[in-house]
This record gives C-alpha cells, structure tokens and sequence, in this order.
C-alpha cells in the first residue's frame, strides 16, 4: 500500500489496518529526519494548511504546527477567540472564507462531535481531525499505538487498558479503534460513572477495580478526569477518585511485572498519576509528545500527497 | 361542489362497499351515490386518476406549521396544502409558535387562518402559559375557541403536581391533556437516543430511562387524577409495555408514535445527518419491534409525522447546534407501506380520529365527502422534488417508499397533487 484509502483524517474508524501501517512506516522516516540536526524536509512547500482550533489546546496545535513546518508547508493559524464565529458565523462559511484564500488542508479542532465530519462534506479541502467532542482524536491514538510499537516492537495482542474518564473521552474512542484493529486486547476502567453503558459492544472489557485491571495489561493509558465537559459531579471528590483510580508508585511495585505507563497529557500530577510515576523509567509520556510530531507530519504528508495527485 | 370519481377500489372496513372498484358521485360535498358504474349526465368533474384507491380521509395528530413567529419555516397555508395534497383532511396543530398559542384569542387567529382549506385544522392549545411550564394556560377558555388538546410541545412537564392538577382541572370539561415523556434531568445534555451508536459517535446520550420515567410517573398520575391523558411520540419498548398495563386497568390513556421512530434505527446516525436529528431520539431494532407490536394490539393509538419544519440555517450545522425535528406529511403514507399491508396502513392512518374531536366518515351514501384518494402500489425512492414543505428537513429522503397520496376531497372541496 503507497497511499492511503482515505482523503480525509476524521476517525480511526475510517480507516484500515493497512492506513495504519503505512502511517507508521513513514513516520518512522520522519522520525528520523527530526532527530538530524537540519529537522526539516522540503516535502510541502506547494501546501497550504489552516490550523483552526475551536477549543483550547496547547500541545496538540504546537505539535501540528511543527509537524507542518518540518515539511516546509505554508501554514496559518486560527483560534475561536479571535473569530467571526463568536460574531455569528457558520463553520462552513468560516472555513470556505479561509479555503477561498487558497488553502488546501485543514486541521480542525472542534468542541461537537461529527464537526470534522460535517465540514468534509460542505468544503472542498482535506480536513484532519484534531479532536471532535468526545468523539474521535484520531492522530493521538496513531501516536499512542506507535509508542506501544517502539517500546514493545508490536501492538498485536498487547492488553492495553484505559484508565479514568472515557465518557467524555476522544482518546478513549481513537485507541479503542485503533488498538483493535491491530489486534490489541481492550480493557477501559474507571468509576461506572464514567464509562458508557453500552461500551462493552465495542468489544473492550469493562473493569471497576483498578488493580485488576494493571494485573492484567501490558501498558497502561491513564486519562485526565475531564471536568471542564461535566454538567454534574459523576464522583464525590477528587481524593476520592484518586484513591481508586490513581496510579503511584506503591501499586506499580506490587505488580510481578514492568507495565507502561501512558498518558496523553496534560497529567494533573497526584489525581490520575503521581509525580514519581510519571517522571518513572516505566512512563513514556514523552516520548509520545516526540512521536507525536512525527506522526502528524506522516499524516499530513501522506493526504498532501493525495491532493497533489 | 359535485364530482365524480371513477373507478377507485375503497380501502374502508366500515364502508358497504370496502374493498370494490365503484364510481362515486359527490354532490354539494356529500356522497350522492356509490355505484359500479355511474354515468355523468350534469358533466361534474371526474377524477380519474392510475390505479385509484379510495380511503377516510386521514388524521395526524401533531404537525408543527411555524405560523406565527417562524414563518421562515411554514406557513399555516402552505402546510394545509401540504397536508392536503399528503393525503391528510384533518391536523392537529402543535402550539410551538412565537408567541406560544395559549389563549382563546391565539386559537381564534389559528383557525381563521385555516377556514378555507380543504384539510381540517385542529388547533392544540400550550399547557402552560408562553409554555414554560409553570402555570396552567386558560384551558376552559382555549377549549371554547375549538383547542382540542393541550400540550407544550415536546416540553416535558416537568412538576409532577403541575401535571396533576392539570390532568384533574382539565377534568371539569373533559379535556386531553398531553404530556412529552421525557425526564429532562435524565436526558441531561443528551442528543441521540443512549446505546453503543451514541457511544460510537461521541454524542450525548438521551436513554430510554428518561421516557420510562416519565411514562410512569404520568400514568400514576392518571391513576390518581382519573384524568383523560395523551402521551404523545413515544419511542421505548417499555413505554409500550407501561402503557399496555394501564389499558388494562382501563386508564383513560391514549399515545402516538412517529413514523420515523417506526422505521429508523439510531445506526443511521453514522454520518451525523442532522434530519436523523429528531426528539424522542431514534431508538434501536428492539424499541422499533415493540412500537409496531404496540400498533398491532392497538396499544398505540395512532401514528404521526410529528411534522416539524425546520429551515436549513438551524440544520446545516454542527449535529449538537442543529435542531431538532423532520418533516413526514409528504412521506407519511409511503414509509407505513415500507412495514405494514395497505389496509393496515391506512387503518393507522385513519384512526385517532375521536380521540381530538375529528368526525369520522366513512365511504357510504349519506355521509359529507371527506376522502383520501391515493396510488398503494407505486414505488419510488422519496426525494427532495417530493416536498411540498417550505423546509426540506425531511428524515425520508433517499428512503424507498411505497404508495402516494393523490390528494383529498374534504371540506367541500378537491385538492390534488
């Protein structure tokens, strides 16, 4: 497979184990160009991108912003704060002033689910999703399954468990998608408050009790409690949540085996996992914000180069 | 007005003549004759139209029409053609207007507007003032302007002993409540019926629990009250199961269902096609299977559209900005046949008449002319050029569907496709 079966990045669910594949072995390319000491490719200087961010976010914009920038693209830079949006503006006249002036690809965070989804069908441009609701973050669990890949050489039939707020998680969902159908095991856990009641259809194991769900993994993928999307507390208090569903060091020893630690950041230190976890030989959180650069820029050359045809 | 129909076969197991192929001749409005072969010596208009099948005149029990306040989205005479032209002589008209139709003077604009159409407009009174579900609107008084029914539209009422005394005050003149079944502390933020799709989608989960709750909850309250309710779309399996219980206690319940909710499972959301977008939400295979069960036993009363224009700017968006509602006049007909044999389509479609004050007439000599002439056998697959709405949200279009109307007569007068 030389190209990918998609023109646009709006789920995991869109795509194929091949997609996946191919993804990954570029950015293994790309992965060695950021390491050189000139860290950036030619690949893109015919290509424009947008990046419109409708929801805060600091790591993924930077990392996307990078990526764009270590291929050589031409790339704007558009937040909601600053937009006619506020003004009473529809996304897809928002987007098509934006396109109108000659960009090819769009990188689009959006607090609704299915926004990504809702823009490919009204405007003639390659969108990437960069995390719609809580519906899809697709490059995050593209980044996620290729750290698993780096530290334990293969995704298939590792036990990955997520831990901690899939209710209002995109995360969640992408590596859902992304983890099985590489043929990873599933297991999400967390406070039944917090975990979909039909997820279980998806075809993950449901665990309530946190040690359990360690015992059995390879890695662990630990999320933060999204308070900012709760209309209603869904536990007493965040002591109360940490005392079962936090990782520290004391339960880590106790396990007969190494397991790794992931998360997709930002950690809220001593809530989800303590200081000494995540600063842990076992953590690789950053070497997800580095693989992450590299990840996008595969995605992103990959579709440019499908445009370019 | 005279007219003559020919060769139409009637579809109506309380005519004499249900199930022949006759001539019917209309004079001054009422049936004159009905006949195998009827000649036409004062040269009245003949309808003859392709493989023509006569019915009652069909009922929907709750079309929204924006008139006042969103006329952006229809208009009370354009959606009676509408209506007409979809096959229905009767509607009954929600109050989701701006301002909300609550007062003797509001339902009196409403009919005025409706006088001279063919198709019958029935008008619902809100429930409670501007409807916002705090105090009763004046009930007795919408009653004496011609309200039917009370019911703020697809508004929960959310005080149980607001409910109550509304079930107990509208006792005096005997008249229907309706209550949406929906717990709205339940649903929450919900958008899309709760189950793995919603999950799948990322969207906010509306459960089956909101409306079990609240079906519950009414039909206690009927119990007590001794009251006369009507629950209005429902869309849960155990609603069926709630309401089929308090029949048999012989409860003075009556309830609907939108076609839509018949027909759709929520695995169409799957593009996040905002006229999938529709309140109760679309449900799953299991709740579909018990609603038509429910239409079997005559546990649901009657089906609805639930007829609900919505213009494009309030559509084309974000799936959680967009709102909700479709339209189903125009596709009423055609989706039935998709799941149930003509008679019984036409059955559903006729009945709930008495229950909102419609008269019935049935196809024999004697009787006013209040017909639904229409084609059971034609397939097509529903397309926005089959819209006769102002707005084109339409949950149908791309559907193969089965059947058209071709029009009415009613009210005196002939309106055809």
């Amino acid at each position: 497979m030389s190209e990918l079966s998609v023109n646009h990045l709006l789920g995991i669910k869109y795509l194929k184990k091949e997609d996946i594949e191919l993804i990954f072995e570029t950015a293994d390319q790309f992965k060695e160009v950021i390491n050189r000491p000139i860290k950036k490719v030619p690949s893109l200087r015919d290509i424009t991108i947008a990046n419109l961010f409708f929801e805060n976010s600091t790591r993924t914009k930077l990392s996307f912003e990078l990526a764009e920038k270590r291929l050589s693209a031409d790339v704007i830079n558009f937040s909601a704060s600053q937009s006619s949006v506020k003004k009473g503006e529809t996304l897809v006249d928002t987007v098509n002033n934006i396109l109108s002036m000659k960009v090819d690809m769009v990188v689009m965070r959006h607090p609704n689910p299915g926004a990504g989804v809702f823009l490919s069908k009204h405007v003639n441009a390659s969108i990437i999703n960069a995390g719609d609701g809580a519906h899809e973050h697709p490059t995050q669990a593209l980044l996620d399954s290729y750290s698993i890949r780096e530290k334990l050489e293969t995704v298939k039939g590792k036990n990955v468990v997520i831990v901690g707020d899939i209710l209002h998680s995109r995360v969640a969902l992408s590596n859902i998608y992304a983890l099985q159908l590489q043929g990873a095991n599933v297991m999400v856990c967390g406070p039944k408050t917090l975990i979909p009641k039909y997820i279980k259809e998806l075809g993950v194991i449901v665990e309530t009790n946190l040690r359990k769900a360690l015992e059995w993994c390879d890695v662990a993928n630990m999320l933060r409690v999204q308070n900012e999307r709760m209309d209603i507390s869904y536990f007493p208090s965040t002591r109360e949540y940490t005392q079962q569903f936090g990782v520290n060091k004391d339960i880590l020893n106790s396990l007969n085996k190494d397991i790794v630690i992931m998360h997709p950041g930002p950690i809220n230190r001593g809530v989800e996992i303590t200081s000494d976890v995540a600063d842990s030989k076992q953590a690789i959180i950053l070497d997800q914000v580095e693989n992450g650069v590299a990840i996008r820029m595969a995605v992103i050359y990959l579709l440019a180069s499908k445009i370019k045809q | 007005m005279n007219a003559l129909i020919k060769s139409a076969t009637v579809v109506d197991s309380k005519s004499d003549f249900h199930n022949e192929t006759v001539d019917i001749l209309i004079e001054k409005g009422r049936i004159a004759k009905i006949s195998k072969r009827i000649s036409n010596p004062n040269n009245y208009r003949e309808i003859k139209l392709d493989n023509l099948h006569v019915s009652q005149g069909w009922f929907d029990s709750s079309v929204s029409f924006g008139e006042p306040g969103f006329e952006e989205r229809e208009t009370i005479d354009n959606g009676l053609k509408t209506a007409s032209k979809s096959g229905f002589t009767a509607v009954a008209l929600n109050a989701n207007s701006f301002p909300v139709i609550d007062s003797y003077a509001d339902i009196s604009f409403v009919k005025s507007k409706a006088s001279n159409h063919a198709t019958q407009l029935l008008p619902i009174g809100a429930l409670t003032k501007e409807s916002k579900g705090i105090d009763l609107a004046e009930l007795y008084d919408m009653s004496n302007a011609g309200a039917v029914a009370f019911y703020d539209y697809q508004k929960p009422i959310s005080n149980p002993n607001l409910a109550k005394i509304a079930m107990q005050y509208a006792g005096n003149f005997n008249g229907l409540i309706c209550s949406f079944p929906q717990e709205n502390k339940i649903t929450g933020t919900g958008v899309v019926n709760e189950h793995v799709n919603s999950t799948k989608l990322g969207l906010k989960g509306n459960p089956n629990l909101a409306e079990d709750l609240q079906v519950a909850r009414d039909l206690f309250l009927l119990e007590y009250t001794e009251g006369k309710l009507h629950i209005p779309t429902i869309s849960t399996a155990k609603s069926v199961d709630l309401i089929r219980q308090a029949k048999a206690k012989k409860l003075d319940v009556s309830c609907s269902v939108a076609i839509h909710n018949l027909i759709y499972t929520d695995d169409v959301l799957s593009d996040f096609d905002t006229n999938f977008k529709v309140l109760p939400p679309l449900r799953t295979k299991n709740d579909c299977n018990a609603l038509i069960e429910g239409l079997k036993d005559g546990t649901i009363d009657m089906v609805t559209a639930d007829h609900n224009p919505i213009d494009i700017e309030d559509k084309k968006v974000e799936f959680d900005y967009a709102k909700y509602g479709t339209i189903g006049l125009e596709s009423s007909f055609g989706a039935l046949q998709t799941i149930f044999t003509t008679k019984k389509a036409i059955g559903l479609l006729t009945q709930g008449k008495s229950r909102f004050g419609v008269d019935e007439n049935t196809i024999n000599v004697g009787n006013d002319a209040e017909l639904t002439l229409f084609n059971p056998d034609v397939n097509y697959q529903f397309s926005v050029s089959n819209i006769l709405s102002k707005s084109k949200n339409s949950a149908f279009i791309g559907q193969d569907l089965k059947g058209m109307a071709y029009g009415i007569v009613a009210n005196k007068k002939i309106v055809l496709l």
